[in-house]
């Protein structure tokens, strides 16, 4: 068993790596309680954001801070363009049906970019961010200040969302159409409008991820496409609906995946942390609502 | 009414869509893909005139593409030789660099008077690592593309599937190899030294610098033992102490992965890494990020990453700190003949190489130009039996891009190379380190030995850089 000592680093990458799973988790959670879509594309529309923006900085020579705007732009503006074709068709269809469809979408972004962004002949890219080039030391390893700020992001991102769809008009809005659809437009809520809103909003924030996890974790398409496996279970831990659990959960999973990799044992496995630990929840919320409606049941 | 609204919606948002794939196009930094149909190889005239021939001049060389072939500027007219290959290609790994860098060469010797008057036609196959996709492309090359012989192999499972159908039928493959039974089995001659030997070259040139522990890691896919087992062996041999590791990829928390590993080597060690380079440069930077580079002797890795994609990603934070085995002449700084003609025909010939200049194009050259020497000793007709026999006959060539000639002959198994080089990268370039030299992997691992108790080692090659 390794020492304390050796262990504090680890507790620091942990929750770098739990910001980095809080970002996309909490993202997935904002636009499934906005338009009740899961939406699997989120980190291949943010890997495709930041590829874009690398190439404007080394193909087209353009300065790093308009790269970093296209990368949200793009978000933007593809998940726009998917909500605003697929979203209303789509909107009376079962939620698995939506989550396909958007499994589709990152199949053919996944694929563009792998044509577009080769790896072939061992083409690696990265962009970094001014940011990595600050931070401060805790146990013997500098934690950069992208880090710090994914972090903040993510908590911020937790609080402002979840303020803005429990008291603003358009946040909820968004809540009664991820509900309801049909009810909410006879309500007399513009539904398109605030669906677009919906849509770009969230695509922004896949494109803020993209931009800060291509530095975190790596500026490659299947990696960062992919990343939204790990963060889904933070998602699932909180059963789609709460963004502060969802955070909470993405920390945890980060921290325990990391404090597991120094013991020899269980280095091996650590990349199970997020499904066990998701399945663990689902059947402990499972037993939960067994055992309490069997109380109503006797009571 | 209502209808036509949402369709005019729609339409807009597939103009956007359409407008958003047209702008990603463009700031797209590759041009070409390759195809997986077979190509043929037979070069447009247009581009076979020696007045159109393209030339490299690295630090003062000129070299001609011309110089590919016996009669500059004539195009081959005879009958075409057949020729096949079978590559991954899949997302995430493609191989097809090497094939299309072949191709390209053929391109060149097609316009430049063939072999003796005869060209070369290609026959491309791709497969997504599928066995019975693998089996059937041979098959494919044999009996539809009437192939005589096989060069430019690379496939994570060709070699495997495939090799006791080449030993039936007689065809003795160059290749670049990944399975263990491209250097195992008597009918296929690798230009490279794959993961094993390339993992020992790394970790030999960090014992040869005095650590005291190697922490190895590589990826976590089939094959890992078989891989480690030449690393284990060396640093058995030497005394020094060795912790394997496998990580899953791709890489999620390099952190991790960093800190475990410098953690490992510790104060006095070595870190050697067995990625491809998108993921070893995941562990690189996030050690450079955590400021931990610095806690280990030394920073190692397998030839994979010897590109400069990685050096320049890097910075200069790895300079004269990670050190890779090079399995190839290192293509910066280095002016030789050959260097010459391959960035010459790369320029001229290989649109198609989408990764340009580096060790996937580079070993496409070396089989390529290998295959024409060999099909340049036959004087009769360009049969699977005079095909594979001339390539079997190839003996102590020198290559131009190996520290040591290079030879096939009729051995049990074949590590033609087993000499290569180690680079650092020096200001987002990977450069030889100074006075290193050609290292000749060990007989440590009782692989190597096996072949050199069969072959002997090759005699240097004068023409490359390091010897």
């Amino acid at each position: 068993m390794p020492s304390w000592s050796e262990f504090e680093p680890f507790i620091v990458s942990g929750l770098a790596l739990g910001g980095v799973y809080a970002l996309s988790g909490v993202g997935l959670v904002v636009l499934y309680r906005a338009t009740g879509v899961l939406y699997l594309a989120f980190g291949a529309v943010g890997a495709l954001g930041a590829l874009i923006a690398w190439s404007m900085v080394h193909s087209g020579g353009l300065p790093p801070w308009t790269a970093w705007i296209a990368c949200i732009l793009v978000g933007g503006v593809v998940t726009l363009g998917y909500g605003t074709a697929f979203g209303p068709p789509l909107a009376g269809r079962d939620p698995l049906v939506r989550a396909v469809a958007t499994l589709g979408l990152t199949l053919i972004l996944a694929g563009m970019m792998d044509l577009l962004w080769t790896t072939s002949g061992g083409q690696a890219r990265s962009l970094p961010l001014p940011t990595d080039n600050g931070g401060f030391s805790i146990a013997g390893v500098t934690v950069t200040w992208t880090e710090v700020i994914a972090l903040a992001a993510g908590v911020i991102l937790t609080s402002g969302t979840g303020a803005f769809l429990r008291y603003t008009k358009l946040g909820t809005a968004m809540r009664a159409m991820a509900n309801d659809r049909e009810i909410t437009a006879t309500l007399g809520v513009p539904v398109r409008h605030v669906e677009s809103a919906a849509w770009f909003g969230c695509g922004v924030l896949a494109g803020i991820a993209g931009l800060l996890l291509q530095d975190l974790v790596s500026l490659d398409a299947t990696t960062l496409t992919y990343l939204i496996i790990s963060s889904l279970a933070a998602a699932l831990i909180a059963r789609l609906r709460s963004i502060v659990i969802t955070f909470a959960a993405a920390i945890v999973i980060g921290l325990i995946h990391d404090l597991a990799t120094p013991i020899t044992a269980l280095s091996n496995y650590r990349d199970m942390t997020p499904f066990v630990l998701a399945a663990i929840a689902l059947l402990w919320v499972a037993r939960n609502r067994t055992v309490m409606s069997r109380s109503r049941e006797e009571a | 009414m209502n209808r036509s609204v949402h369709w005019r919606t729609r339409t807009a948002a597939a103009a956007v869509a359409a407008l958003s794939l047209g702008v990603l196009a463009a700031c797209s930094s590759s041009s070409s893909s390759s195809s997986s149909a077979a190509a043929s190889s037979s070069a447009p005239a247009a581009s076979s005139a020696a007045s159109s021939a393209s030339s490299s001049s690295a630090a003062g060389g000129t070299v001609a593409t011309s110089s590919c072939g016996t009669k500059p500027g004539v195009a081959a007219t005879g009958t075409p030789i057949n020729l096949g290959t079978v590559n991954t290609d899949q997302p995430g790994t493609s191989f097809t660099d090497i094939s299309n860098m072949a191709q390209a060469y053929f391109n060149c010797v097609n316009a430049n008077g063939g072999v003796n008057g005869h060209p070369i036609k290609y026959y491309i196959e791709t497969e997504q690592t599928n066995p019975s996709q693998i089996a059937s492309e041979a098959k494919q090359l044999v009996q539809g593309d009437h192939v005589v012989g096989i060069v430019g192999n690379t496939s994570i499972l060709e070699c495997t599937i495939d090799h006791k159908y080449w030993e039936g039928l007689g065809y003795d493959i160059i290749d670049s190899g990944i399975a263990p039974e491209c250097w195992s089995t008597p009918n296929s001659a690798a230009v490279n030294m794959g993961p094993r030997y390339s993992s020992d070259g790394a970790v030999q040139y960090a014992i040869s610098q005095h650590v005291d522990k190697i922490a190895f890691d590589q990826s976590n896919v089939p094959g890992t033992g078989y891989i480690a087992a030449g690393p284990q062996a060396i640093t058995k041999a030497a005394n020094v102490q060795i912790q394997t590791f496998t990580t899953n990829v791709p890489i999620q928390s390099a952190n991790s992965v960093a800190l475990q590993l410098v953690q490992a080597a510790g104060k006095n060690g070595a870190v050697v890494l067995n990625f491809t380079p998108p993921e070893a440069l995941k562990i690189l930077q996030a050690a450079a990020k955590l400021h931990i580079q610095n806690n280990v002797k030394l920073w190692g890795c397998s030839t994979p990453c010897d590109t400069d994609f990685l050096a320049n990603a890097l910075g200069t934070t790895f300079d004269n700190k990670l050190f890779v085995n090079a399995e190839l002449t290192p293509a910066d700084g280095t002016n030789t003949t050959t260097m010459n003609l391959y960035r010459a025909i790369l320029k001229q010939y290989g649109s198609n190489v989408s990764g340009g200049i580096g060790s996937f194009s580079q070993f496409g050259f070396v089989e390529a130009r290998l295959a024409v020497q060999a099909l340049g000793t036959i004087t009769g007709a360009y049969t699977v039996q005079s095909v594979n026999a001339a390539f079997k006959a190839l003996k102590n060539v020198n290559t131009g891009m190996l520290c040591d000639s290079w030879t096939y002959g009729d051995y049990a198994m074949h590590i033609p190379n087993n000499t290569d080089y180690t680079v650092t990268p020096n200001k987002g370039q990977m450069l030889l380190v100074p006075g290193s030299g050609c290292l000749q992997i060990s007989t440590s691992d009782p692989q190597i030995a096996q072949y050199v108790n069969l072959a002997g080692r090759a005699p240097a090659d004068p023409t490359t850089a390091g010897s």
